[in-house]
């Protein structure tokens, strides 16, 4: 035992000894170490060897060993990194400071490390961490929450929701919430049960009224959920100017609704339909199917038409299916306006789309070829008038009554230029013609007083009517109250004067002229020379007007003498008076004429100069202003004053006269539509056959 | 345009409610459904003249139009202009779905025996209920 106890010791003893000597070896080696690198510091300033460097790391890994690593303190992958940056940092601190603060500054090292190392993952942690303790504050919010969904819970209940799933919502909230909002509750509880109860009268309702007819009376009363009105507020609200604006706007779209004609839903595979009508020839005008003329509105107004005539017509260049028609005055209403403008549409046929109205008389109107919200007239007053259809239907301007602009009614207008610069040129009965620009009537831009040429007994000229050709607006005819129809110029250029060009005299007509009209010439021989006039001497004559310039040089005789006269190449003896003739737009070689029986024909010279391919007579559908007046006058009731094609297709025809009605006609193809190129040529060849009988007649 | 007085403003109502094939007439307020104007509709308080005013007061008897009712087919103006009024709500969502700057202008519903013209305006419905034309 004692052996044993003794081994022991001596053992523990040995040991002993061997920790201290441990111990102090380690003393000893601490002081050499830092002794070396004090000495060696020096020698080596900047550049440490990389054996020392070793040498040192040795050291720290001794140190490290000797103090304890700290557990987990530098993980597999840091001591790499740190190794290649720790030799540096450790001579410099060698270089400037002294031997013990080594240890420090390399457990320091070490701490920077760890510290790494926790600013890696720690902040992650803890920032996931923090984020449950909010979570709680958020339940305050979710109170709030909680509220805003109870107002949206009881609007949406009034469409008529389930509120079952919402009703689970707040026993999830806390208990300090459900007694803070039972108050509340209880309140909304109120409101929904009243909502659920309203509609679900509402619905009942619905349903008896629907399922019900007898009862629905009474059902649809308390199922009308919109309010009636007293009748103050329906007397307020009829008189409003937005009711008065969309009567007038929505029932013109009814009407042209309405008057649609064609049903677009028509089945052609159930029952029999109605044998086309281009099969048929047409009844009293018969002939060729191309030529037939149908006739397809008629427009009368009982208020606005009753006792007036039609005084002009006109089609709008931009929109084809409008168009006006002026009126005399009504004797027998003194109180309506005197002058009247009604703008018929095609698809309207039972009121006017537009009322213009005037203080005197309109005696010619038409749209604006450049604006198509413009219109204007000339008036029995002298006045020349512009109505705008974005406007009332009072003119937008009117030239004054004054000396400067016309003192006696204006019969014909034009408005001549282009697009960009046009002018509107008016000519009264006393023979002044006058510009003006579209923008200011106030003053007249020209003012050109037309004489009778010496031969004449009296200097007077009375023209009745104004017409430009298609190429030249500085250029026009006049025709007059006595027959003639003289050229006339706005300028003074060489060889004449601004005014009536006394060398030239279109002598023919025995009575006043009351319509001339150029050929529109838009094909590829030029006829714009070609000129229709129409006269109460039951005629119409066709003339080949000489070309301004050359009037000068081509007239051998001297100014002041008589005038050379020119006679027309073509005469049309008719059975009436005519009261207006026109080209077609399209086709060169028709022309329409309009004559105091009421007839409308049409005529195609490339066919026959001597009969008319066509000839018609409105209907008395519409029961215009002499309709009830006895029969004796039936002939001047019919009579008809004006005609206008339609300037774009020339298919259509619109003509009216004393009763008031303005009625459309539309032409077959061969009559309007496409032209053929021995369209333009047979007319030329026409022309110069005319030409050479005339001559020869003449001589 | 003329500035038309109240009276010439109905008379142009009066004359769509009188051209040949036209049955009703109704003028309803966009904004709350009201009941304008009507003709050619049986209404729970008009009295006999077709194209009077309607105020429609709750007081009346409807009683004694409920026959001609059932045998006629024509509707009480308070059906057809709640039923519109919901109908152009409708399109005006259906428009507003499509396109947000869009806006419905004029709706026609063809049905078997008639047609619907309803124009909707920013203040006012018009709508007419009319024959087909017979195809």
């Amino acid at each position: 035992m004692e052996q044993t106890m003794q081994q022991r010791r001596d053992e523990i003893l040995a040991k002993k000894a061997k920790l201290a000597e441990l111990k102090y070896q380690r003393e000893l080696r601490r002081q050499t170490a830092a002794s070396r690198q004090s000495q060696g510091s020096p020698s080596d300033l900047a550049q440490p060897t990389p054996s020392r460097a070793d040498k040192t790391r040795d050291l720290d890994m001794l140190l490290k060993g000797i103090v304890g690593e700290r557990p987990g303190s530098t993980g597999p992958g840091s001591p790499a990194g740190g190794r290649s940056t720790r030799p540096t940092s450790v001579i410099s601190a060698g270089q400037l400071s002294s031997d013990n603060e080594i240890p420090p500054y390399s457990s320091g090292g070490g701490m920077v490390d760890r510290e790494m190392q926790t600013l890696s993952i720690a902040p992650l942690a803890t920032v996931f961490e923090f984020d449950a303790e909010p979570k709680k504050e958020i339940i305050t919010y979710s109170k709030g929450v909680q509220t805003s969904t109870e107002w949206s819970r009881s609007k949406s209940r009034g469409a008529g929701d389930s509120g079952s799933e919402r009703d689970e919502s707040p026993t999830r909230t806390s208990k300090a919430n459900k007694r803070l909002s039972r108050r509340q509750k209880e309140r909304d509880e109120e409101i929904r049960m009243s909502l659920r109860k309203e509609i679900e009268e509402e619905i009942k309702a619905a349903q008896q009224s629907s399922l019900d007819a007898g009862a629905g009376a009474t059902g649809s009363k308390e199922n009308f959920p919109f309010k009636t009105l007293t009748n103050e507020e329906l007397n307020a609200v009829q008189s409003s100017d937005d009711f008065a604006n969309f009567v007038e706007r929505s029932t013109k779209v009814l009407e042209r609704a309405l008057d649609q004609q064609y049903d677009i839903l028509a089945d052609y595979a159930l029952g029999g339909v109605d044998v086309d009508e281009e099969d048929e020839g047409y009844g009293s005008s018969g002939g060729k199917k191309g030529r037939r003329i149908k006739e397809i509105a008629q427009f009368w107004d009982e208020r606005w038409s009753k006792k007036r005539m039609i005084s002009d017509l006109g089609f709008s260049t931009k929109f084809p299916e409008l168009v006006l028609a002026s009126y005399t005055k009504n004797p027998s209403a003194p109180h309506d306006p005197d002058g009247l403008i009604q703008v018929w549409n095609l698809h309207m046929h039972d009121r006017p789309e537009y009322i213009f109205h005037a203080q005197s008389d309109v005696l010619t109107a038409k749209f604006s070829p450049f604006h198509p919200n413009l219109i204007i007239g000339g008036a029995y007053s002298g006045q020349v008038l512009l109505w705008d259809t974005r406007a009332k239907s009072a003119p937008v301007q009117k030239t004054p009554l004054t000396g400067s602009g016309h003192t006696h009614p204006v019969y014909s207008l034009d408005i001549v230029g282009t697009q960009n610069a046009n002018n509107i040129i008016s000519c009264s009965t006393d023979g002044v013609v006058c510009g003006w620009t579209v923008d200011m009537l106030s003053q007249p831009q020209e003012f050109l007083e037309l004489t009778s040429p010496p031969p004449a007994k009296t200097e007077d000229m009375a023209p009745t009517c104004i017409a430009f050709p298609q190429s030249d607006p500085t250029y026009f005819l006049a025709g007059t109250e006595e027959g003639s129809i003289y050229p006339c110029h706005r300028y003074d250029r060489a060889g004449a004067k601004a005014g009536v060009d006394g060398r030239v005299k279109y002598a023919g007509h025995a009575a006043p002229v009351m319509s001339l009209d150029f050929h529109p010439a838009r094909g590829q021989i030029d006829l714009g020379d070609l000129v229709l006039s129409a006269s109460v001497d039951w005629s119409v004559k066709l003339w080949k007007v000489k070309p301004p310039a050359a009037t000068g040089p081509s007239n051998p005789t001297a100014p002041g003498t008589s005038a050379n006269v020119v006679e027309p190449l073509l005469s049309i003896p008719r059975e009436d008076l005519v009261y207006d003739v026109r080209w077609s737009p399209v086709k060169p070689s028709v022309f329409a004429l309009v004559d105091g029986s009421g007839s409308l024909e049409i005529w195609d010279v490339n066919v026959d100069v001597e009969v008319p391919v066509q000839k018609i007579s409105p209907s008395d559908a519409k029961r215009g202003a002499f309709a009830s007046m006895p029969s004796g006058l039936g002939y001047m009731n019919r009579s008809l004053n004006k005609l206008t094609w339609e300037r774009n297709e020339g298919r259509r025809i619109a003509v009216g006269g004393m009763d008031g009605v303005v009625t459309v006609f539309e032409v077959g193809a061969e009559l309007g539509g496409e032209v053929r190129g021995e369209e333009w040529s047979g007319v030329k060849r026409l022309v110069t056959r005319l030409e050479t009988v005339g001559e020869v007649n003449g001589k | 345009m003329a500035q038309n007085a109240p009276e010439e403003t109905l008379a142009l109502l009066a004359r769509i409610s009188q051209k040949p094939g036209v049955q009703s007439t109704l003028v309803i307020s966009r904004e709350n459904g009201a009941i304008v104007r009507t003709s050619g509709l049986i209404s729970n308080s008009s009295t006999a003249n077709p194209n009077s005013t309607l105020p429609a007061s709750l007081e009346n008897a409807p009683d004694s139009y409920s026959n001609g009712r059932k045998e006629s087919g024509i509707h009480s103006a308070e059906d057809v202009a709640s039923i519109v009024w919901s109908f152009v709500g409708a399109a005006g969502i259906l428009v507003d779905g499509l396109d947000k700057e869009d806006e419905v202008k004029l709706l026609r519903l063809r049905t078997k025996k008639n047609e619907l013209v309803i124009i909707p305006d920013p203040k006012f419905i018009l709508v007419a209920i009319h024959d087909t034309p017979p195809a």
